[in-house]
């Protein structure tokens, strides 16, 4: 069974892409991660799944309903948090969630899920005085009312502490271990990692990968490198021309060597060792963050050298 | 159909705005000084507090729009801007719904107001003069009601129509000068404007009924005109400035078409609101 699906479906806002033939297909049971720098389309993906916008082209359908045709329907359904939410009545976060409990015809204990995001003691302030975390929270408990076939999350770890996510996590694990599809976005690729089986990564409105995690891994080859450090500075040592090598830099004392499978790194050393005293070996596996910068190139700025800065911000 | 659910949301929020209470009693202390200061010249106890609510008609005709347009100008905008709409939509409320939830509880907020300002003046009239034409003030009130129901569905309708705080804002502000101050000033009247663009424009002979029947398409007028429905025989204004001379007012310049403009004013905006706003990109 299918959670989400989407075919050619495609945002134009005037002349900018935001998003351009997305077909994703989500499976049912899924947590699937949705990464991408910021202004990638991933809001705007989840705002087209919600019907807040509407597509230029393309279509969109969740839980097996046609997003256009019938959104309340899919509502019914489906766990939302979205991007750029205001509590702006003057209502208690505790009110908040009465009349999301009241609005999905469900029959939640506000207090249990108050108590399952940590706003126990806040419950009878008002909403709009909350911190951000504290919104991000009651905006959580909001989104798990009813018991959701489908939980959207739009960055849900924005503005939480260590402790937030946390208990965000654990209970993203625990609904999706009793069946429930989780589909959320994010730009911080160690929270994909810690939960999701599968990732998309968006780049300038085109999905630039779909896969596990492990595939992923395992997609960007044996790319590894070496950094070997010698008692003397390591030029003129032609290790660039051995096959397999991809780039070579000094640095100082050190030669940082990028070999295109695990396999050059052997005849790597050996070659070095023949020319000059090797004082230390470090080894580095691809770093998924490597990864997600190359597929992003860093992300809309399209600079030369990506930065980790991306994927932090 | 989820409505009932966002207007009942909409309704407990606009119950704990302070402002909204504030302008409610100094509406209220309005109503009870006029009702109190009201002394009809030569009247008798009925007919002065007859013409005590016809007067208040009249204020009532440049009031309440205001009342309804404050009251109503952000209900959707203001979510839109704030980004409250995303969390009515993550519900199950479809667009249908919000707007007609919005409507209904900004049109009992607003009737609500003006319930109050009509107990006040009818307590206070009732204290001084020791009578209650009943028929006369639950006539007034009703047709006040309708009244201040177009301008809110105007404003909700405007607030659909836009993103954004201060474009709800001029829409509302520009709402009330097309609809009211427009029909009030003589120098810049619609009915000079008309009148302007028929003879000197285009040479044609004057026509006063004519002038008249566009006067009468705002629905300022047709409160005006209304309140005539509810009065004691006799009792009726002119409402227009000019009639046509030696002739009977022809049967579109009766009171009783101020209902169907009403009925316009009501649906027309809804209708073109709405389907502005079901149509809408809504980030």
């Amino acid at each position: 069974m299918v959670a989400i699906r989407t075919n050619g479906l495609t945002k134009r806002f005037g002349d900018v892409v935001a998003v351009e033939e997305l077909d994703l297909t989500i499976e049912k049971g899924e947590v699937f991660g949705f990464l991408g720098p910021n202004g990638a389309g991933k809001s705007t993906t989840i705002n087209l799944l919600l019907d807040f916008i509407r597509p230029t082209d393309g279509s969109v359908e969740v839980l097996g309903i046609d997003a256009q045709q019938d959104p309340a329907a899919i509502r019914r359904r489906v766990g939302v948090l979205p991007e750029g939410y205001g509590f702006d009545d003057p209502l208690t976060g505790r009110e908040y969630l009465e009349w999301a409990i009241r609005t999905k015809r469900a029959d939640d204990d506000p207090d249990e899920l108050l108590g399952l995001v940590g706003l126990t003691d806040d419950a009878g302030r008002l909403a709009g005085e909350y911190s951000k975390g504290m919104q991000q929270r009651l905006a959580f408990a909001i989104a798990l009312v009813g018991d959701p076939d489908l939980l959207i999350l739009d960055e849900p770890s924005t503005g939480l502490d260590p402790n937030g996510i946390q208990q965000l996590r654990s209970v993203v694990r625990e609904r999706a271990e009793s069946g429930t599809t989780v589909f959320f976005s994010s730009h911080i690729l160690s929270e994909v990692e810690a939960v999701c089986d599968r990732v998309g990564v968006m780049n300038a409105g085109e999905l630039a990968a779909v896969d596990s995690i492990d595939g992923l891994r395992d997609s960007a080859g044996g790319a590894a490198t070496l950094r070997l450090t010698c008692a003397t500075p390591p030029t003129g040592l032609g290790v660039e021309s051995l096959s397999g090598v991809e780039r070579t830099t000094v640095e100082d004392h050190t030669v940082v060597v990028d070999c295109a499978s695990p396999a050059v790194k052997v005849d790597v050393v050996t070659h070095v060792a023949e020319r000059a005293t090797v004082e230390d070996i470090v080894s580095e596996t691809v770093s998924l963050e490597a990864l997600f910068n190359d597929l992003t190139a860093g992300g809309r700025d399209d600079g030369e050298t990506p930065t980790a800065e991306a994927v932090e911000r | 159909m989820s409505a009932p659910d966002v207007a009942r949301k909409d309704f407990l929020a606009a119950s704990r705005s302070r402002s909204l209470w504030l302008v409610a009693t100094l509406l209220g202390l309005l109503t009870t000084v006029v009702a109190y200061g009201y002394q009809g010249y030569r009247l008798g106890p009925r007919e002065t507090v007859i013409q005590l609510f016809m007067t208040l008609g009249t204020v009532f005709a440049l009031l309440l729009p205001i009342v309804a347009l404050v009251a109503s100008y952000m209900t959707i905008a203001g979510e839109r801007e704030s980004g409250g709409v995303t969390l009515l939509l993550g519900l199950p409320n479809s667009r249908h719904d919000v707007f007609l939830g919005k409507l209904l509880s900004r049109l009992a907020v607003v009737a609500s107001g003006v319930t109050f300002m009509f107990v006040t003046a009818t307590a206070m009239a009732v204290t001084r003069h020791g009578v209650l034409p009943l028929g006369t003030v639950l006539g007034v009130f009703a047709v006040s009601i309708v009244y201040t129901a177009v301008f809110v569905a105007i404003a909700v309708a405007l607030s659909a129509s836009v993103g954004a705080r201060s474009r709800a804002i001029a829409a509302s502000v520009g709402a009330y000068f097309l609809l009211v101050v427009l029909y009030v000033i003589p120098g810049v009247s619609v009915a000079g404007i008309v009148r302007f663009v028929h003879r000197t424009m285009l040479g044609f002979e004057r026509n006063v009924n004519l002038y008249n029947a566009v006067t009468y398409t705002s629905p300022f007028t047709a409160y005006r005109k209304a309140i005539n429905l509810v009065v004691p025989d006799g009792r009726e204004q002119q409402v227009f400035r000019r009639m046509a001379e030696n002739a009977d007012l022809p049967a579109y310049l009766g009171d009783e078409v101020s209902l169907l403009v009403f009925a316009v004013w009501l649906v027309g905006p809804l209708a073109i609101g709405y389907l502005r706003f079901e149509g809408a990109d809504l980030l």
